[in-house]
Parts: C-alpha cells; sequence; structure tokens
C-alpha cells in the first residue's frame, strides 16, 4: 500500500511517516503543500492530508482529487487542528472519508487507515 | 482575565504533549507581565482573530526543552536547535492553538488562527499589538520547563 503525507510541517509528516513504517507500511510519500500532492498521485493508494497549508490547502486538495477521473476514488483521511464539528462536516461533504484531529495515538492514526482502506 | 478564556490553552498544552509525546507537563501558578522578552531560546507564536477577539498564543521554550520535546515527537537524537526543531515548535504551538480554538468555538467564542511563526534567540523579544495583559503560564517538564504567553482582548470585556 503506498500512502501520499500532505502537511505543511516536516515534523508532522516525519511523525506520520514513522507511524506508518513502525507499523510495516514502507511505502510512504510525502508533500509539503496540494500543488506538491497532485504531482504525486501516481500510484497512492490512500491520502493523510493536514487542512491549513500555504500554495493549496487541504480542502483544496481534496476537491482536486475528487474531480479527477484518475484518482477520485482513492479515499482520503484529514489530520487538521480543525476539530469544530462544522469543520468536520464540511470536510465529509468535500469527500474526506475519514477525519482526525490532532494531536492524535499511533493507534487512532493505525485503526482509521485500516478502516478506509479495508472497510 | 476570565479564566474560561485562559483554560483551554492551558489544557491543550498538557493534552498535546500527553498523546503526541506521552509527556506529562505540570502547569504552575500563572502571573502576567509588562516587558516584551521572552524567556525561552526558541518561541513559537500564533495570533488569532474574529470580530469581537483578538489575541495571540506563544510557547517559549529553553533550548534543551525544546530539543527534548523534538527528540521525543519524532525519535530522533538531535543535541541542537536546527530548522527541524524550529519547524516542530512550530507545529506545536499549531496544534496547541487549534485545540483552544476548537473549546473556544464550542463556547460560543469562534475565531480563525494565523500560520505559525517561530522566533530563535537569547531572550527575544515579542511585540504583541493587542492591547490587553499577557498571562504566562509556566510549564515544568520532567527537570526542564517552558511557559505559555496568552493575550486575549475581548471586545466588551
Amino acid at each position: 500500500m503506498k500512502i501520499l503525507v500532505v502537511d505543511d510541517s516536516a515534523t508532522m509528516r516525519r511523525i506520520i511517516e514513522n507511524n506508518l513504517k513502525t507499523s510495516g507500511i514502507e511505502d510512504v510519500v510525502q508533500a509539503g503543500n496540494g500543488v506538491e500532492a497532485l504531482a504525486n498521485m501516481a500510484g497512492v493508494d490512500l491520502v493523510l492530508t493536514d487542512w491549513n497549508m500555504p500554495v493549496m490547502d487541504g480542502l483544496s486538495l481534496v476537491k482536486e482529487i475528487r474531480g479527477n477521473p484518475t484518482f477520485a476514488n482513492v479515499p482520503i483521511i484529514m489530520i487538521t487542528t480543525e476539530g469544530a464539528k462544522e469543520e468536520v462536516i464540511e470536510a465529509l461533504k468535500e469527500g474526506v472519508n475519514d477525519y482526525i484531529v490532532k494531536p492524535f495515538t499511533k493507534q487512532v492514526l493505525l485503526e482509521k487507515v485500516v478502516k478506509v482502506t479495508q472497510g | 482575565m476570565d479564566v474560561r478564556y485562559i483554560n483551554p490553552f492551558i489544557n491543550a498544552t498538557v493534552n498535546t504533549l500527553q498523546v503526541m509525546m506521552g509527556l506529562t507537563a505540570e502547569p504552575k501558578t500563572p502571573y502576567t507581565k509588562d516587558d516584551l522578552a521572552t524567556q525561552g531560546d526558541i518561541s513559537g507564536i500564533i495570533g488569532f482573530a474574529e470580530k469581537n477577539i483578538s489575541g495571540s498564543v506563544i510557547l517559549s521554550f529553553p533550548e534543551q526543552t525544546a530539543i527534548k520535546l523534538y527528540n521525543s515527537m519524532t525519535g530522533e537524537n538531535v543535541v541542537r536547535i536546527s530548522r527541524d526543531v524550529e519547524d516542530s515548535i512550530g507545529e506545536l504551538t499549531n496544534i496547541v492553538a487549534g485545540g483552544a480554538k476548537t473549546v473556544l468555538a464550542a463556547e460560543g467564542l469562534p475565531f480563525n488562527i494565523s500560520i505559525p511563526s517561530v522566533v530563535v534567540g537569547k531572550n527575544h523579544m515579542i511585540n504583541s499589538k493587542v492591547n490587553a495583559p499577557i498571562i504566562v503560564i509556566p510549564f515544568q517538564l520532567d527537570r526542564l520547563r517552558f511557559v505559555m504567553e496568552v493575550t486575549i482582548k475581548i471586545d466588551g470585556e
């Protein structure tokens, strides 16, 4: 399984990648914003994206992916500090499959990854 | 200053360090300050604003505390402040501000937060444009320490 991690914080990308790799998911690629993410979508099975990023934010990235016939069915989990109910609903409306509010544990991350890729 | 505006920032700090790093940060007695000098070597800063609220939150760390947090977050073993450590302090401040934002929004005080900035240097000065007291909350982290500075101005209070 190939997972694309999108976050403008290199630290957060590293934390997520470490959590995935220590759980046996080795094929992880990183992007610092939505534009970089779109350039790295080939062969991706799951996108984990932050919401607030420069250049192109996570919600815009979700819209781009869902509007592209090649990638429209790729599952997306949003991982963000935006924890208000209205924001979760907005992200789900745009096509996010699941939602994780920072801070999160490795267990929560892995449970969500399994759920959206195997559910 | 009503503590219900400050407590969400304290709780978000404790929760973030516990959940992401398994570290127990103990908040100490808050106090106010007038001078602009911070007490740390590196600070993460986030401003927030909405129609009737403005302010900022600063997390300010001595070098050794920042390094401990970075190493705890990433599993690495750096020994001095680097661009990566700066990034981690920005992200940590972002998560804390986001956590407080969620709680305060649920209590009818919504606001937007800025992208974090990070300042590095001994006794650096941070000048808030918000005309309100600076509330300083010291934290103890085992034998290390850090402080949070919160400035909030709410119209009508």
